[in-house]
Order: structure tokens, then sequence, then C-alpha cells
């Protein structure tokens, strides 16, 4: 765990962050609205004094109640792996903007998440299914895709056997989620 | 119909999704639907004596089930289009609805010729989750396995390698050295290729004495086997001279790529996670990191050769300072962590691989996210391929590595 680093986040990005720095192990995690992520990716990319030039991975997670893009950062400054979570995405039409801008190796991870959460990356060229058929219709890892074994809760019938319907619109999903907020 | 399929009814002005009237031909070059996004656009629009043509998803120096679409100016590649997803199994997905155990061994088949590696980043990531500390033998034990399926893949790759371009003898003898090593596992772990051999907390086994007997007669005569399989490609004048210069990458575009492992270092960056985020006890041991300056075909699998003398290194080593003591740490059968966030990266013989774990109290992963580094270098052969030839796409395609089960996940 890096104190310092802790520190030194605080004071440059202490407006944009919507939640407290937390760190564990060899991580440090930060949390911003979808709206800075172009603003404070930059910064970490650009700034000298934090260089993170490496993206290490982009991931789309649903947690149940809002979609994030998490990314993980690494640079030489620092001795942790920083973990950038850009929260609060609406499930509804989850927007973030994209960062192929900085890192043009980004777009396949990105057209991942896309394919796999439904997350709409503004600025991406490329966005379209990657794994799944052009016509496929649904985000096979959000919460409410149920998998076929699953059948006590698959809504079912009417549909491709790969293809599963979501959940009803008007569902809780606290209902469908396991438990807890992540 | 009754239920509605999808999500929002109503469809945004950019949204690139499509409906078919009809079933889609899944090898026609040309998509029977219209472009979805900019860049299909501009792909799918051809250009005067332009023509497509595809090559997969069968093809077999595309090493697995890989469908690109080339556009060609008579024999030169203008611009080329992956189409991924003949291989996809929904991987994380499986992870989610399996407990912290069996998704270990779901992570096996991703990359299915160094297996030990794709199970060490969700190994760490759960340990990390639990704060579980591994025994130094079993840290030890699988420094040293996984160095030897570094070796063994690398072996696969210089075979490979030769194969796309034509010469058949070399995949012949790298494989006397894969399948030594191959045996060699398979004593320890039980699996010629999917070990299953990490657990969380651990290693499945100790060492043993038929492991240790064939490693310490492989060993032995190691180096001068492999030497003598690199001779006849590293001095090989007509392969030497197809492989200079082609595919060539500068740092700065491959940083923009993301890459990482050897094909990164070929462009003259020394990043390696063993050095540049140490995991396990990879800073008790000593070994340099190759990197050479050119970033081309040849320079990517001369670093690998250079890599395996490394790894023999690090084998050594790793026999030499073995601690004794037990190989699985005391944990509860059900693994409860709880909730919380763990990352874990680590140096695979193709580049970086990681994992991040999300619990949320439950004997489940909550999400569960593979980054694997053969799905990354896939994107950037559009990339190294700049007016070559059809023939050479499949040099530079091999000279990345890519495996196609990591690739779709």
């Amino acid at each position: 765990m890096d104190r310092r680093f802790k520190e030194r986040l605080e004071a440059r990005f202490g407006a944009q962050l919507t939640g407290p720095i937390r760190q564990r192990h060899d991580e440090t995690e930060m949390r911003i609205g979808p709206g800075d992520v172009v603003q404070v990716m930059t910064t970490l990319h650009d700034e000298p004094e934090l260089r993170f030039e490496f993206l290490s991975d982009l991931a789309g997670v649903d947690t149940g109640v809002v979609m994030q893009v998490v990314y993980h950062l690494w640079s030489d400054t620092t001795t942790d792996w920083l973990r950038v979570v850009a929260d609060g995405l609406s499930r509804d039409d989850p927007r973030v903007p994209s960062v192929t801008f900085l890192w043009k190796g980004a777009e396949w991870m990105e057209r991942e998440a896309y394919d796999m959460f439904g997350i709409t990356f503004e600025g991406n060229r490329d966005l379209r299914r990657i794994y799944m058929p052009p016509d496929y219709q649904s985000f096979p890892l959000r919460k409410d895709f149920f998998l076929p074994d699953d059948a006590a809760r698959s809504p079912g019938g009417g549909v491709r056997p790969m293809e599963r319907t979501h959940a009803p619109s008007n569902a809780p999903m606290t209902a469908l989620v396991r438990r807890g907020s992540v | 119909m009754t239920t509605t399929t999808g999500r929002p009814a109503e469809r945004q002005s950019d949204d690139p999704r499509v409906t078919l009237d009809r079933d889609l031909g899944i090898f026609e070059p040309v998509p029977p639907y219209p472009p979805r996004t900019e860049r299909e656009a501009e792909f799918y629009t051809l250009g005067d004596g332009q023509m497509f043509l595809n090559m997969g998803p069968q093809h077999p120096s595309t090493h697995g089930v890989l469908r690109v679409v080339l556009k060609l100016d008579g024999e030169k590649v203008v611009d080329l289009d992956p189409v991924l997803g003949y291989l996809h199994r929904g991987v994380e997905k499986l992870c989610e609805n399996a407990d912290y155990h069996q998704a270990i061994c779901y992570t096996d088949p991703l990359e299915y010729v160094s297996s030990l590696f794709t199970e060490w980043s969700p190994v760490i990531a759960f340990e990390k989750l639990m704060d579980v500390t591994v025994p130094r033998r079993a840290e030890y034990i699988r420094v040293l396995s996984s160095e030897l399926n570094r070796i063994a893949s690398h072996a696969l790759f210089l075979g490979w390698m030769a194969l796309d371009l034509g010469g058949l003898t070399p995949i012949l003898w790298s494989f006397i050295e894969r399948d030594e090593i191959v045996d060699m596992l398979a004593a320890l772990t039980g699996q010629r290729m999917l070990f299953n051999y990490f657990r969380i907390g651990g290693v499945n086994g100790d060492l043993n004495h038929e492991f240790m007997s064939r490693l310490g007669d492989w060993m032995s005569r190691a180096t001068e086997q492999i030497e003598a399989g690199n001779g006849l490609l590293n001095e090989n004048e007509i392969f030497v001279r197809r492989m200079r210069g082609l595919g060539t990458i500068d740092s700065k575009t491959a940083l923009r790529m993301v890459m990482t492992g050897p094909n990164l270092r070929a462009t003259g960056v020394p990043f390696d996670v063993r050095r540049a985020h140490p995991y396990s006890v990879f800073p008790e041991l000593e070994f340099d990191i190759p990197t050479r300056q050119e970033g081309d075909c040849l320079a990517r699998y001369l670093l690998r050769m250079d890599e395996i003398k490394q790894s023999l290194r690090i084998i050594d080593q790793c026999l030499h300072q073995m601690p004794d003591g037990p190989v699985m740490a005391k944990l509860p059968r059900l693994l409860r962590p709880r909730p919380g966030r763990a990352y874990a990266a680590i140096e695979g013989p193709r580049g970086q691989l990681s994992t991040y774990a999300v619990s949320d109290g439950t004997d489940q992963p909550f999400r569960m996210r593979i980054h694997d580094p053969s799905f990354i270098h896939l994107q950037s052969v559009g990339l190294l391929m700049t007016g070559d030839l059809i023939a050479d796409c499949m040099a530079i395609m091999a000279s990345l590595d890519p495996i196609m089960g990591g690739v779709d996940k």
C-alpha cells in the first residue's frame, strides 16, 4: 500500500472523487462520475508526476443497481495498481466516454464491454458486437440475464435458445441480485 | 410473443444493433446488413480494383477458429477485419455461477498451451479477497512449474511460427521439448494440458519423485537441446530475411495499443509484470528481462528464445532455493470472502494476464473479469500489416502468438 500516493491523488482529484479513496493489498481505488472520465484519465496519463501510460485492463461491471466501468492502470511512480471506477451509469442507458483517444488498444475491450453489458462508449468508432452474432439482442453478463439451467427464474419461451429475456422492466433489481451492493 | 427480447424497444439513433429478416450467411465476407459503425462502413466499401477475401474460420494458420476478412488490392492486404466469437464460451458468466474453487477450472482452457498461467491470476485475486498467505514452498512450486510451462509454450511458438512460414522440421524438433515438459507436468499435476493444479492457498500436491527425476534428466541436456532446435531457424537465411523488417511497430504505438509481454519488449520497453509489479517469489529470484529494439517479427521471435534461457535460470534457482514445508494454507472448504474487490496480474508467456474479482460475501464471485493478452494483441494485426502480402499475414499473426481460446473466452 502506497499511502503517499493516496494523498497525491486526493490533492489532485479532490473535486472529481465521488467516494473515499480505498486501499487494500497492492491496490488503490478511486471512484469518479462517468462525466469526468476524459479529464481524469488524460491527467493520469499525461502529468509527469503520475505517468499512468499503461492501461492494464478495462472492464464493465453490473452491480444490479448501477453499471460501472473499471479501469486498471500501471505507472512506475507508484507500487500500487490504480483502479479507477467510473460509477453510477444508469442501467437503462449506460453511457461513458471512450478512452480510445489515449489508448487505441482499448477499442476491443470497449467493444467487449458493449457486447456483454450494453455500455455505450461515446467516441469509440468501432462499437459493434465482438463475440455475439450481430443480430443478437441480449447482454449476457448483465445480472438480469439468467443461464438456461437457471430455469426457475428464466422467463423462457419465444426466444432463441442462446437468447434469454431480461427481467421484466418493473422487477425490483434488489430481488435479483444476491446480496449487498458492490 | 408474450415476452420481449432485449432491452428498450425504442432505438437510439446511434444504436448499432441490427435486425435481420433472414439468417446470417456467416461466411459471406460482406455482412448482409447496413454497416453499424463508422469503421465498418469504411472497411466494407471497396475501392477501385479491390476485393474481399475470407481467411478462416477453419484456416490452419489462424491458430484456432478465427475469421479474418482481408481487403485486397492484388496480392497486397489493404486492411483487415478480424471476426471473433467462434470459440466464445462465456467463461466469465460461467465463473460467476460457480463457486471459487470451481471457477478456477473454467480458466484452464483459456490459453490451452499455458494453462498454469491462466489459473494463476484468478488464484492470486481470490487469495487477495480472502487475505490468504500462501506457504513459501507452494510459491516456489508455482514458479517452478509455470516457468516450465512457459518454455513449453515458447517451444510450441517456435514450431508454429516456422510451420506458418512453410518450414516443417522445426515443429518436430520443438515438440521434443514440449512433450518432455508436458510429460513432466503430467507426472506432477495428473494432466498433460489442462492442469488445474493451483489451488486457492497453494498447490494441489507436493513435488513427487517421478517429476523430479524427469526434470533432473531434462535439465542436464535442456540448454543443448534448445540451442540445437533454435539453430534450425536462427541461422536460416530464408527465415531471417523473410522475418526481418516485417510487421514493425514502435514502442510508443505498442503502448497505445496496450500491448504487453514479448511483443512489447521486442520494441524496447522493458515491461515485465514479474519485475514491474512483483508477485509470488520473483523478487527473490535473479533473472534478466531481455529486450530488443527492432519491433519486427524477427525481434519477437528472438526475444522468446532469449526468454527460454531466463526461464531455465529461474528453474535452476527454484530447485536450489526450494524451502521445506506445507504446500497448502489451512482454509475452510466453503470459501466466503468478505465483500470486496481484488485485481491480480501475472506475466504469462504472451503478456500480462489479469483477473479482476468482485466478491459480494457469497460463495460465488459476483464478477470475474479475465483479461487475456492474445485478445489485445490480435487487434494490432491490422496495424502491423500495412501493404504487406497475404502470405505475410500469417507470419505476422504467428509472431504475435495469439491463442484463440484466450481471444474468444
